[in-house]
């Protein structure tokens, strides 16, 4: 699972570098992001502009993490194309994330 | 009058419901859009009519048969090879597959009308014959003006006062075209056409033979004149289609089924409480299916039948193929679910197996069988819909 990171403040930002996100990717996601909820509260920003595909593992994957986040964290999404946007809303997992168009937005989403 | 309808493309821009069906039988509603062509042809006294068929031809054959059923005679001119038990198309264009049938047996020997089997129309053949008879023409198409933004999309024609065709223009950009008026496709013939028609190639009537026609010198004619035109070229074609006769906006089409509360159709054996489902018209709801208790429906939409629309589903303006299961987990909105895709009505979809999606749409006859990522977004959507 390939994932870009960098910082904006102490946001950080992760783009997903997989244009599919589907069952095989889900636990090796589930994993490269373990170590960004172990310490105290976090603010993530997840671009997924690069991803064309995403499943319901995928999105699970994404429930879990956003589970697992440390109290007072934030997880905002951004970066959402067809047919991946329709999977959130399909879903309803539109109203379980906050998703933002550009990853921009997401940062000026994020409270703190 | 004799009659060809033309049904053997391959619906590439309504894919991915043609990858199931072939255009003719998608249907407006209930019913397939050839069935309301076969229809209103008899209705102006054509008796005989072939069919040219390809692209998942058995199912048309196998609708309409002889034809005895709907009060006509049909048959079918097949354009294509049975390959390892599969039919393989091979269109031939519209005018190659007319005159295949004519090499064939000279069916056509009088005054015949051709039309494509993929859009509702109730044009007056009638006035359309005497126009035809009137100007000697060997061929008439019937004409329709359009909107400036729209030109593009057509074969535009321009007539003088007598209604003689003097310019051709195939798909022309707004600023270049001629005028607003466009052939619909739909022909009326003289036999003498067929020598104007190489035999045993690929041949197209709007781009080939009728250049070839003018260019021969003879005189062709158009007649613009209103009548109902429901395209169902492209899937936001059909779902806009769709949405226009469930709001009663098409003349001459009567919703199937009995009204059984206001806006709501519905075909028979239908199990569903009244009392106990948020209904939202206007709405069909089709034979076998089943809507359980506190689910939501808003049209227009169309359910088919033998669906299962679970306890606290949502469906808002969709159109749901025969046999579709939604979950009580499912929220689905303005979507059009055909042959295991969940399609939108720009045309992007998403393959219901691919997309691991059976949790909130399925095929009715299958069993319920959830994995355990599944089973965790039916509980994490569910604990939503409570909160």
């Amino acid at each position: 699972m390939q994932i870009g990171e960098r910082k904006v403040g102490d946001k950080i930002i992760l783009e997903v570098l997989e244009s599919h996100f589907g069952a095989d990717k889900a636990l090796a996601f589930k994993n490269a992001l373990g170590r960004h909820l172990e310490g105290g509260p976090v603010s993530l920003v997840l671009d997924l502009a690069k991803v064309d595909f995403i499943d319901s593992s995928g999105l699970g994957a994404l429930l879990s993490v956003l589970k697992r986040m440390p109290k007072g964290s934030e997880l905002v999404i951004c970066g959402t194309k067809e047919p991946v946007s329709s999977m959130f809303k399909l879903t309803r997992m539109d109203r379980v994330f906050t998703i933002c168009k550009t990853v921009d937005d997401a940062v000026s989403t994020l409270s703190h | 009058m004799k009659a060809m309808i033309l049904a053997a493309g391959k619906g590439t821009r309504v894919r991915p419901i043609t990858n199931v069906l072939p255009k003719p039988m998608i249907p407006l509603v209930r019913k397939p859009v050839m069935e309301f062509l076969v229809e209103h042809l008899r209705g102006h006294g054509v008796k005989e009519l072939v069919v040219n068929t390809s692209h998942l031809a058995p199912m048309i054959e196998h609708y309409f048969r002889d034809g005895e059923r709907f009060g006509v005679q049909m048959a079918y001119s097949f354009e294509g090879n049975l390959v390892k038990g599969q039919v393989e198309g091979k269109a031939i264009g519209s005018a190659g597959g007319m005159k295949k049938i004519q090499d064939f047996s000279g069916f056509f020997d009088e005054t015949f009308v051709v039309l494509c089997g993929d859009a509702l129309v109730d044009v007056d053949f009638a006035e359309v014959l005497r126009f035809h008879r009137s100007r000697k023409s060997i061929a008439t198409l019937v004409l329709r003006d359009v909107p400036a933004e729209d030109v593009s999309k057509y074969g535009v024609v321009l007539t003088d006062s007598t209604g003689r065709i003097t310019r051709f223009q195939e798909k022309p950009n707004r600023e270049d075209a001629v005028s607003t008026t466009i052939n619909t496709g739909i022909y009326l013939f003289e036999p003498e056409i067929f020598r104007y028609i190489p035999s045993g190639v690929e041949f197209d009537i709007g781009g080939q033979l009728l250049p070839e026609l003018v260019r021969a010198g003879q005189n062709i004619f158009g007649l613009a004149l209103p009548f109902t035109w429901v395209d169902i070229g492209s899937v936001p074609d059909y779902w806009e289609a769709t949405q226009l006769l469930l709001r009663g906006k098409v003349t001459g089409f009567t919703m199937p089924g009995r009204e059984l509360r206001p806006g709501v159709h519905c075909g028979i054996n239908v199990q569903i409480d009244w009392d106990r489902v948020n209904i939202v018209g206007p709405v069909y709801i089709g034979s076998s299916t089943s809507i359980g208790n506190g689910a939501t429906i808003i049209g227009p939409s169309v359910i088919g039948s033998g669906c299962v629309v679970q306890p606290g589903a949502t469906v808002k303006e969709c159109i749901l193929a025969d046999y579709t299961r939604v979950t009580s987990a499912a929220c689905l909105e303005q979507k059009l679910i055909f042959g295991n895709k969940c399609i939108d009505p720009s045309g992007s979809s998403l393959d219901i197996a691919e997309a691991q999606i059976g949790w909130l749409v399925e095929d009715a006859r299958k069993t319920e069988d959830l994995s355990e990522t599944e089973m965790q977004l039916v509980d994490e959507v569910r604990a939503l819909t409570a909160s």
